[in-house]
């Protein structure tokens, strides 16, 4: 038995701290989606598990569910889906577009009951609502057959958190329920864990598409063989995500430090499916100001998404000439002031500082 | 500038060529009576510099010579920026200007006509008046400097001076160098806000205005987005509710469906059960019916003959008591009048108690009796003693005669008028003292005493008389004294007066003695005490009453006893023992009581005895009629009993017989109703509940039906509208354009922040250089008029806007200083300002006819400071009282009165 075992594809996903970026990151999604089918087909899998999480909410705009259904039906052989807590099956759910009835190779699978599948039988543990305490796993019989058991399953595995799990699943699982491969759905990153024996017989595939900054490990989809009942699954990673996130924070201290920063973000491949998140803290040079300026381009020009936050840098204290240069007066006055005191906002007041900086070095006209 | 001369002519009282100069760089006093024109050489020093010569109108037609049509003319010489300059400008006729400069040594036109009018104008101000007249504001510096007649006031400075003051100011205070850099921050800050400092609206808007409206717009969009994402879940949460409602609607109904089945058949049961009860129920009945009155014959006819036996019993027996019963009553009748008789002379008793009684009361009454005629006895026997005393010393009393303190206290005085007198006499004689140096005799002709008297030798004789006194020393001399006539007889007849009077009021008494008549009147007040205290004990004894009612009183004692005595004779050898007696009458008294009381007892329990015995004889008659009635209805009732003629084995079989049925008939009844008892309810209630129930689910799950569908057609519609997509595209773009807000605000904040810190620290600087004008006219204010007033303060526009006095520390407006003092605050700050403006170059003031409220003392201080100025500064000083001015020392003073009367020739 082979399959692919994906989840939380959160279709319609929104992403409201990345502005007008938010479509395209959407937009990437789906394509991510048909990546996971690409690879379904070139691992020759039998059938295909998503464990989940499918759409980010059951209020998703409708052309999306048949966009859905579109790219899993392309896949031909049997995919097998669940509801997750962001899309359970409620009156109104995805799940009841008439687009699924029309995909005869897609099976949603919306009880507690086994399901013949190629080479064994899979149990399903569908989610009725957003929240809950219950093990999802639980109904599954624990009495073994000749055939190989898998389960799919979406929720919490024990000791992920520390506080009230959502659908908490049991470490032993898999045991309990005597199954040889329990695919997991709801936590981003990929993960697995093993039984006493060492062996893996339970895995979260972690989302197809990175969903933000910081999520480790995501971005794949899992090829799981069992060749027989009881025997060890072997789980293969595939990836299947293109954007990268790519979180910058650097604290500058010396001449040069900022030019460092520009060039690495200029290394940077593939910026056009990067979003890069920059913070900047420490010191800023006289004299670099304008390759501040000159980080800013690049980053928007050439990024998906950029986020540039200097706000915690500070003029060095050495670069203060300029100001005790000025020709002594109003002008000077004021500058020493919006150097010394920052008022409100300190972001406003060196900002001016700066704005003052530029207008002096103007010249006369 | 410096004005070097000013020649006017036609110019209203001016007819002929007037030139008053040249003016020192320092003080310069012009001076004229009142109307000889000061003021009008100031109005034409101000035209030539600040008018248009071209300006026409009624203002400037008045300054025509009065009744001729002369063109006015006015030429001032002054000097500025080193330069000699010569002004010369013509009005309403022929207008001209012409403005020269002195070049080596002689003055070269320099402009003409309006030209000369501007150049002229520029060196004043720079907000020149166009071609009309120069108004105020169009003054320029000359509003601090040039003081109208007799107002020294400075109001608000208008116009370009404030600037031009300001600029100079400033200019002093900062370097220069940074006025590009300024225009340009304005720049941008005029990109962004208007000149009020509002951001711009309309075409001129920056972009952040735009960006706060489409943010405004996207933020509604996402508030619709979010409503119906919220309407979308609570939709379906309804439709499943809804539901689960119609699921356990369902389920309700198909569990009432399956127990009305079942409650039906056991209903059927239950029905055929109770009409077999009700007839098995019917068969008892009349089963126990029969027995019952069978059983009731024979318990009857068994009763009622026991009841007949037993009462013919009880009536033999009472039958037997009845003689018995009478005897005892006789007996106890008997008894009854014996212990009433021994009652009734036991009551006989009772006269000898109450003779005991009235002895021991006699008694009782006759020993107070005796008593009380003893006391009063004794009582009248000391009121007649007391009275008898009294009566003795009244009569002792009455026969001393002795004058009473009235009398006593005349005595006295006619005593003392008498002994006065005397002395009055003796001391109004004439004496006539003779000392002798030998023994001698002396005959007294006329004198008190007349007759001879011896003289012994050395030993003075007296010889006294009035109202002379005359003696003869036998073959010595015939002596005579004589004095004042008259007064020794009116004293000796003053004191034969008082002796008489004496007399009279002593001759009672027997003595005129003083000793012996207060002998006398203190014997009578001792007789008078003694007389007092007689009465006093007559009257205590007395009480208030009469002897009279105390002898009375007795009598009617002594008539009561003696009736006693009359009653008990031997009373009168021995007075009765009155208690012997009460307790001898108390004795005879509860003996009686007790045998009256026994009597009473053994009376009342024979008569009780009696009555119980009348009554149970009652009794028994009474139960011998009802026994007697009884047995003859007992007899009645059995003959009625067995009129049927059977027997009692036969009755008692048919029992039997009856028994048995009744009790199968029981049984059965008993097994069904212990069948029917197991059914806890009504079965065919319990049927018509559950039609009930049945009805009611289906309704409800028909109901809930119809909700779902159109809930669900509510959902679905909803659903179609993708409200999370809507409400992720939504705040995508809220976050992307709070992203641009933010952004272009720091830009925007950012120029608005720099341009007010620069116009602060501008205005902190103007505001630094302002306190050195306030300073100098502080200094000036306090060498006129003392520290009293404390520092001056000036407004934004430099005018003098309050005091500020050491005393209190509190600014005091300026209507709360007198005339002079504001007279010389004005002066102060004019002069403070002047040398502000006049740093680069010296500069005019003009003073017309002011320091008119300045009294002399100050004024002489206002001399110091303005001598003192005058280093700095060139004053001219219009005035109609030179004299004020005399003290200053290096002054030019011009006579214009002098002047006009000895014109130049033109």
């Amino acid at each position: 038995m082979r399959f692919l075992h994906t989840a939380d594809w959160q279709i319609g996903m929104k992403a409201a701290a990345l502005g007008d970026a938010g479509a395209r990151v959407r937009e990437e999604r789906l394509a991510a989606g048909r990546r996971v089918v690409e690879a379904a087909k070139s691992h020759h899998v039998d059938f295909v598990l998503v464990a989940g999480d499918l759409f980010e909410d059951n209020a998703v705009d409708r052309v999306l569910v048949q966009k859905v259904v579109d790219i899993l039906s392309s896949f031909g052989g049997p995919v097998f889906v669940i509801p997750g807590n962001h899309d359970p099956l409620v009156p109104g759910s995805v799940w009841e577009h008439p687009s699924w009835k029309s995909a005869s190779n897609v099976h949603v699978l919306l009880e507690e009951a086994p399901v013949e599948v190629h080479g064994g039988v899979l149990y399903p543990c569908p989610v009725r609502e957003k929240h809950s305490g219950l093990n999802p796993t639980a109904w599954i019989p624990s009495e073994r057959d000749e055939r190989i058991r898998i389960g799919m399953a979406h929720g919490t595995m024990e000791n992920i958190r520390r506080d009230e799990p959502d659908y908490p699943i049991p470490r032993d699982a898999e045991k309990r329920a005597g199954l040889d491969f329990l695919a997991l759905g709801h936590w981003h990153s990929y993960g697995t864990y093993s039984g006493p024996d060492g062996i893996i017989h339970m895995a979260y595939s972690g989302t197809h598409e990175t969903t933000k900054f910081g999520e480790r490990d995501s971005g794949n989809v899992l090829i799981v063989e069992i060749l027989s009942p009881g025997a060890p699954p072997t789980i293969t990673p595939a990836r299947t995500g293109r954007l990268d996130w790519i979180t910058v924070e650097r604290d500058l201290r010396e001449h040069g430090d900022l030019v460092r920063v520009r060039e690495y973000i200029e290394s940077l491949a593939n910026p056009s499916n990067a979003l890069v998140d920059v913070s900047l803290s420490g010191l800023l040079l006289a004299d670099e100001r304008g390759e501040l300026d000159h980080i800013e381009h690049i980053l928007s020009s050439r990024f998906l998404w950029v986020k540039l936050d200097a706000s915690r840098l500070q003029p060095s204290p050495e670069d203060e000439a300029w100001i005790t240069n000025l020709p002594p007066g109003i002008i000077r006055d004021a500058a020493m002031r919006l150097r010394d005191t920052s008022g409100a906002s300190p972001e406003i007041a060196a900002r001016a500082l700066m704005e003052l900086y530029a207008i002096v070095g103007e010249g006369p006209h | 500038m410096n004005i070097r001369s000013i020649r006017v002519a036609d110019w209203r009282c001016f007819l002929d060529n007037v030139e008053i100069g040249p003016f020192e760089e320092g003080l310069n006093i012009i001076h004229a009576p009142n109307g000889t024109g000061k003021s009008t050489l100031f109005e034409a020093l101000r035209r030539a510099l600040l008018d248009g010569h071209k300006v026409t109108g009624k203002d400037v037609e008045a300054i025509r010579p009065w009744g001729r049509n002369l063109a006015p003319k006015v030429t001032v010489e002054f000097t500025h920026t080193g330069q000699e300059y010569r002004l010369t400008k013509q009005f309403l006729d022929d207008p001209s200007a012409l403005l020269e400069r002195k070049e080596n040594g002689r003055f070269r036109r320099l402009a003409e006509g309006t030209s000369a009018d501007e150049q002229a104008r520029e060196i004043l101000t720079k907000n020149p008046p166009g071609k009309g007249l120069s108004k105020t504001p169009n003054w320029g510096i000359a509003q601090v400097l040039w003081a109208p007649q007799g107002d020294l006031a400075i109001g608000p400075l208008t116009g370009d001076v404030v600037s031009d003051i300001r600029s100079m100011l400033s200019a002093q205070a900062s370097s220069g160098g940074t006025g590009p850099v300024e225009k340009r921050i304005a720049e941008r800050y005029l990109q962004f806000f208007s000149t009020k400092g509002k951001l711009k609206t309309g075409k001129e808007a920056p972009p952040l205005a735009r960006l706060r409206e489409e943010l405004e717009e996207a933020i509604a969009t996402r508030q619709k987005a979010y409503d119906l994402l919220i309407a979308f879940e609570e939709a379906s949460r309804r439709v499943e509710e809804l539901r689960a409602r119609r699921t356990q609607a369902r389920y309700n109904a198909d569990e009432t469906t399956k127990a009305l089945r079942n409650a039906r058949a056991v209903s059927d049961t239950y029905r055929k059960l109770v009409a077999e009860r009700d007839q098995r129920s019917e068969r008892v009945t009349g089963a126990e019916a029969q027995y019952g009155e069978l059983k009731q014959r024979i318990d009857l006819v068994k009763s009622t003959e026991k009841d007949l036996a037993g009462a013919q019993e009880r009536l033999a027996a009472l039958e037997s008591e009845v003689p018995l019963k009478d005897r005892e009553v006789q007996e106890r009748e008997k008894e009854a009048a014996k212990r009433k008789a021994e009652l009734e002379d036991a009551r006989k008793g009772r006269e000898a108690v109450e003779a005991a009684a009235q002895m021991a009361d006699a008694a009782r009454r006759f020993n107070d009796c005796r008593r009380e005629l003893r006391r009063i006895d004794k009582l009248i026997a000391k009121i007649e003693e007391a009275d008898k005393t009294l009566t003795q010393r009244r009569q002792k009393r009455n026969a001393h005669v002795a004058p009473d303190t009235r009398v006593l206290k005349a005595v006295r005085k006619t005593i003392k008028d008498r002994d006065d007198a005397q002395l009055r006499t003796e001391a109004s004689l004439i004496t006539l003292e003779i000392v002798s140096h030998k023994d001698d005799s002396v005959e007294v002709v006329s004198g008190e005493t007349t007759g001879s008297a011896q003289l012994k030798a050395g030993i003075p004789t007296q010889l006294r008389g009035s109202p002379e006194v005359v003696a003869e020393i036998p073959s010595v001399a015939r002596l005579r004294a004589s004095g004042p006539v008259g007064s020794a007889e009116e004293h000796r007849e003053a004191r034969v007066k008082a002796e008489k009077k004496l007399k009279e009021l002593t001759e009672p008494f027997g003595t005129s003695n003083l000793d012996t008549l207060e002998l006398l009147a203190e014997k009578g007040k001792e007789l008078d005490a003694s007389v007092g205290e007689a009465e006093t004990k007559l009257q205590t004894l007395l009480a208030g009453r009469m002897l009279d009612e105390y002898v009375q009183e007795r009598n009617v004692l002594e008539i009561t006893y003696k009736s006693f005595l009359s009653t008990y004779l031997d009373w009168a050898e021995k007075t009765p023992d009155t208690d012997a007696l009460l307790a001898e009458a108390e004795n005879t008294k509860q003996a009686f009581i007790k045998h009256v009381e026994n009597a009473e007892a053994a009376w009342d329990k024979a008569q009780s005895a009696l009555r119980a015995v009348a009554g149970q004889k009652e009794t028994l008659s009474r139960r011998l009629g009802d026994a007697k009635n009884q047995v003859a209805g007992l007899k009645e009732k059995l003959v009625e009993l067995t009129s049927d003629g059977k027997s009692l084995q036969g009755r008692e079989a048919e029992l039997q017989r009856s028994t048995m049925a009744w009790e199968a008939a029981r049984a059965r009844l008993a097994e069904i109703q212990g069948q029917l008892g197991g059914y806890v309810d009504d079965p065919t209630v319990v049927v018509e509940r559950l039609e009930a129930q049945l009805e009611a689910a289906n309704q409800e799950s028909s109901q809930t039906r119809e909700q779902e569908v159109r809930e669900e057609a509510k959902l679905e519609g909803l659903c179609a509208q993708g409200p999370y997509s809507a409400l992720a595209t939504a705040e995508e773009r809220v976050a992307q354009l709070q992203h641009e807000v933010r952004r272009e605000e720091l830009r925007v904040e950012a120029i608005r922040l720099l341009y007010d810190t620069v116009s602060a620290c501008r205005s902190e600087a103007i505001a630094a250089v302002s306190r050195p004008v306030e300073a100098v006219a502080t200094r000036t204010l306090q060498r006129i008029a003392g520290r009293r007033l404390g520092r001056v303060e000036v407004g934004d526009s430099f005018e003098p806007s309050a005091v500020v006095p050491e005393s209190i520390e509190q600014a005091v407006t300026l209507d709360n200083l007198s005339g002079g003092e504001q007279e010389q605050l004005y002066l102060a700050t004019r002069l403070a300002l002047a040398e502000v403006l006049g740093k680069e170059e010296r500069q005019l003031v003009v003073l017309d006819d002011v320091l008119t409220a300045t009294d002399t003392g100050r004024l002489a201080r206002v001399m110091n400071v303005l001598e003192e100025a005058a280093q700095r500064l060139q004053i001219l000083i219009l005035t109609c009282h030179p004299e004020r001015y005399r003290g200053l020392k290096r002054a030019a003073f011009f006579d214009l009165e002098a002047l006009t009367a000895s014109p130049i020739s033109s």
